[in-house]
């Protein structure tokens, strides 16, 4: 009897760490299957037949161009700033050979996705996932479904779509601007400096280097792309946690974020 | 289950002018972007440039990496390409040379490896004759290692070395110390009587010697100017050689002028004697009186002239021509 009395409580925690492990794992597994799901989607054509194509059009153009000119704008400054921070710091340590390296690298390598990612999440996939959500809680989505119209083909595989293209199209035109500003903060006004400065990105940008950069970019535009949304579809079931599903969404989005950039920085640097 | 009303459905998106044709345009720009900064890469990784390969083999490649640059005069002008390990143990290091730049690269060039001590490692290379032939494409030469590192204990050692020789040298009992006590001694003497004549001569006496000789070529000096006064008086004065000469060279003149007359006179008696050639018989009295008196006459200039030599020392030409 005193065994039956003791077992009960750690039956009920462990059966709780269970559920709770259960429960995570379902909503990694949502998450893997819609991504995989929109993935799919997005490469198969029947997805683009003229009705859908003007409806992800017009997400492409709102979610891309009224940010665009401000970012690249941002990028230029922020350029700008850091490379007179850095030359002037080798200049004063007699290192300015490594500095316009290390400028390509933090900037171009490193803060632009992520600058990118974070931005494009802000101004469009985060108010399209709560705009998702909104949908979700009225009910839109299941009426549709009893329609016969698939939501995540006609609602959210426009928004990700949307945002997978908002992000590459930023984090590559402020990668340009970046590198073009860096080299005008540097040599001025003149093509003198132009083959140096070439061949210094051929150094920086190595097969590896390049190929992780590319993978790293995809995964953040794709991470705050996807995760809103499936935080919106899927997100109003657990309703035991106290904070709000939106707010875990991006505290997965973020742990995503963070979770590629250490292996970018691991596979860069190791 | 009731049908629940759509409560709150978010406000369509509003309308876009043109929707189609912008968004062409910005995929396209996209397409743009991604593919010229594909290319640009590419470029910068020299996919697009001709090259040649030149295998540098080396005992230690420590601090090559791929992508790094080959140097000459300052100008990267290859790109390391892959660094592998030979069977024979030695690092092979293999070095894209872009083909415009590989003329300057000759069968007698030498590489170098040079590990600084802050910053990266460098490969060079060096052509001393621009006039051999171009390196052939794949050639394979061994790199020399010149390491900034390695080199800091000899340096380090060498230095220790120079030191303590520099500290026996200006030790208390060392030679830089007693030559200075020399060079006291030497300033002490310069300073004394003698001064620098005593210095170089050995001591006092000597000097003294010196200066007595001095003195004595002083006075013979004086001597020789009044010598030299009274030779001038002599030669050139009014009672001097010179002046008497000159009064000796008008008689002289004189002289000459009545040589000169007798002789015309002796031409005249010679045609006078051409023309009586027939009667020379008679006339052999007359010219043995003549001839007389022209040797007379010769006699005389003679005398004159060897007097003149004898008076006037400084005469170029002693040899008097007749006419």
């Amino acid at each position: 009897m005193a065994g039956m009395t003791s077992t009960s409580p750690w039956h009920r925690r462990l059966s709780r760490t269970g559920l709770a492990a259960q429960h995570w794992l379902v909503q990694w597994w949502r998450l893997l299957h819609l991504g995989a799901l929109i993935l799919v989607l997005a490469l198969s054509p029947s997805s683009y037949r003229p009705g859908s194509r003007q409806v992800m059009g017009r997400h492409l153009y709102t979610s891309t161009a009224p940010i665009l000119l401000g970012f690249t704008l941002l990028c230029a400054l922020v350029t700008v700033v850091l490379t007179r921070i850095v030359m002037a710091t080798a200049l004063s340590y007699g290192l300015s050979q490594y500095a316009l390296q290390v400028v390509i690298r933090v900037l171009v390598l490193e803060l632009i996705p992520l600058t990118a990612a974070l931005f494009v999440a802000l101004r469009c996939t985060i108010p399209d996932g709560a705009e998702l959500t909104a949908m979700q809680a009225s009910g839109e989505l299941d009426e549709m479904r009893r329609q016969g119209i698939e939501p995540v083909r006609s609602e959210v595989l426009p928004r990700v779509v949307a945002g997978m293209f908002s992000g590459i199209t930023l984090a590559a035109l402020s990668s340009v601007v970046a590198v073009i500003v860096a080299y005008l903060a540097v040599y001025g006004f003149t093509v003198s400096g132009l083959a140096g400065y070439t061949r210094l990105f051929g150094q920086v940008f190595s097969p590896a280097v390049t190929l992780i950069f590319v993978l790293k970019t995809l995964l953040f535009c794709l991470a705050v792309s996807l995760m809103p949304m499936a935080s919106a579809l899927y997100g109003m079931r657990g309703e035991r946690v106290r904070t709000s599903a939106e707010m875990r969404g991006l505290v997965r989005m973020f742990a995503v974020l963070l979770l590629v950039e250490v292996a970018s920085l691991v596979g860069n640097y190791y | 289950m009731p049908m629940r009303p759509p409560l709150d459905s978010p406000p369509p998106l509003p309308p876009v002018a043109h929707l189609a044709l912008k968004v062409r345009l910005m995929l396209l720009f996209m397409l743009l972007l991604v593919c010229g900064s594909a290319l640009y890469v590419l470029y910068a990784r020299g996919a697009f440039e001709a090259t040649q390969r030149l295998v540098l083999v080396a005992d230690d490649s420590e601090g090559v990496v791929v992508g790094m640059d080959m140097t000459f005069a300052g100008f990267p002008i290859g790109r390391v390409r892959r660094i592998e390990l030979a069977e024979d143990g030695k690092a092979r290091i293999l070095v894209d040379v872009a083909a415009r730049d590989a003329r300057w690269l000759r069968t007698s060039s030498v590489f170098t490896l040079v590990k600084g001590i802050v910053g990266g490692t460098n490969i060079r290379a060096y052509s001393g004759l621009l006039n051999d032939p171009p390196l052939p494409d794949g050639a394979v030469r061994t790199v020399l290692q010149g390491d900034a590192s390695a080199e800091i204990p000899k340096v380090v050692a060498a230095a220790k070395d120079l030191i303590e020789n520099l500290n026996s040298l200006t030790g208390s009992s060392g030679a830089v110390s007693a030559s200075l006590d020399n060079l006291q001694a030497l300033t002490g003497r310069l300073n004394g009587p003698g001064g620098a004549l005593g210095v170089l001569l050995g001591g006092e006496q000597q000097a003294q010697k010196v200066s007595a000789v001095l003195q004595r070529t002083d006075s013979l000096l004086m001597r020789l100017d009044a010598i030299a006064a009274k030779t001038d008086a002599q030669v050139f004065g009014d009672q001097g050689m010179l002046p008497e000469t000159r009064a000796t060279v008008v008689q002289l003149n004189a002289m000459l002028g009545e040589a000169r007359a007798s002789l015309k006179k002796v031409d005249a008696i010679l045609v006078d004697a051409q023309a009586v050639s027939a009667n020379a018989r008679e006339a052999t009295t007359d010219l043995a009186a003549l001839r007389g008196d022209v040797e007379a006459s010769l006699r005389k200039v003679e005398g004159l002239v060897s007097e003149i030599n004898r008076k006037w020392p400084f005469a170029r030409d002693a040899e008097l021509k007749l006419p």
